[in-house]
């Protein structure tokens, strides 16, 4: 399979999507390694970039990001084929990131409880990178969950339908958290005003 | 046809939109080995659940052929008494019991390690 160079966050989802169904099947069918590896190039971008932007930390959205193709070597048989592979690998990844937060937030308790300063939790999403950007700004005013769903529907494309299968919600709740997301990006950046001048 | 409706408010983009994908939107990241380390990684691990329940197949095997031949040979025993007196139980019955008992618990602590680095 020839090895593919950089793609845009945003693929059409045109043959792409029957091509990973196919590498899937191969990959499910044999155990095949290549084809997984194939699947990993192909995506590597796209996951690492929607990880790196719920973390604002680039070494922790590459070890998750890591985390994520393990684990999804491990359930691939369960990717029914129905929905795009991207949206299901943002789902992993998504599942992958929560679990991340919990165990820090397991971890940050246990120090508390042993008089240390839980610095990990206290740690704002802003203060964890050096350079601070405008979009970590705009990121920083949405909560964990408003920051996913933005990032899914905005920067990887998928549906609000292939939003709600990634995160367990009702298309409906994923189109209130879109709506409250943008309220508050609207609110707190006079973005209106921005795109004028 | 309210789907399709749905469908088409789902496609239909303001310009608030557009501006909020073009801030979201990222330049790819350069794969630079990380698929390569990603399939190494599960190669490794293929190879360690392949090797694993043999392996404790073998190292458990190795454990418990000492006290099994032990426990056959005062089965053996057991055999030729048992016809004499049903209740008699030969006096090396018990401390075997322990050593396959030992055997046995080493076997799954062996097990529950090797799952252990393999996790």
């Amino acid at each position: 399979m020839a090895l593919h160079g950089p793609r845009p966050i945003v693929e059409p989802a045109t043959a792409l999507d029957g091509e990973d169904q196919y590498l899937v099947a191969k990959a499910v069918a044999s155990q095949d390694t290549t084809a997984f590896g194939e699947l990993i190039r192909r995506h590597q971008s796209q996951i690492r970039n929607f990880l790196r932007k719920l973390t604002a930390d680039s070494f922790e959205a590459d070890d998750l990001a890591q985390q994520t193709f393990l684990h999804a070597w491990d359930k691939l048989q369960t990717f029914s084929g129905r929905g795009s592979f991207i949206g299901w690998l943002l789902k992993v990844a998504y599942t992958t990131f929560l679990q991340s937060k919990r165990k820090s937030k397991r971890y940050a308790e246990v120090l508390d409880e042993a008089g240390y300063i839980a610095q990990m939790e206290s740690r704002s999403y802003t203060q964890s990178t050096d350079e601070v950007s405008d979009l970590d700004k705009l990121l920083a005013v949405l909560t964990q969950e408003e920051r996913a769903i933005l990032v899914m529907s905005y920067a990887c494309g998928l549906s609000h339908r292939e939003i709600g299968d990634a995160t367990g919600l009702p298309v409906g709740t994923v189109k209130s958290v879109i709506f409250r997301g943008k309220e508050k990006i609207r609110t707190s950046f006079d973005i209106k005003d921005h795109q004028h001048g | 046809m309210t789907s399709k409706i749905i469908n088409m408010a789902e496609k239909l983009k303001d310009a608030e939109d557009r501006l909020l994908e073009s801030l979201l939107q990222s330049t790819p990241i350069a794969d630079d080995g990380f698929s390569r380390r990603v399939v190494t990684q599960i190669r490794r691990r293929l190879w360690v659940r392949r090797l694993a329940l043999p392996l404790a197949i073998f190292v458990g095997g190795a454990i418990s052929i000492k006290p099994a031949t032990q426990i056959m040979i005062a089965a053996t025993k057991l055999m030729t008494v048992v016809p004499q007196g049903m209740f008699d139980v030969p006096t090396g019955w018990i401390p075997q019991m322990q050593i396959v008992v030992l055997g046995a618990m080493l076997l799954a602590a062996g097990m529950l390690g090797i799952r252990m680095l393999e996790e």
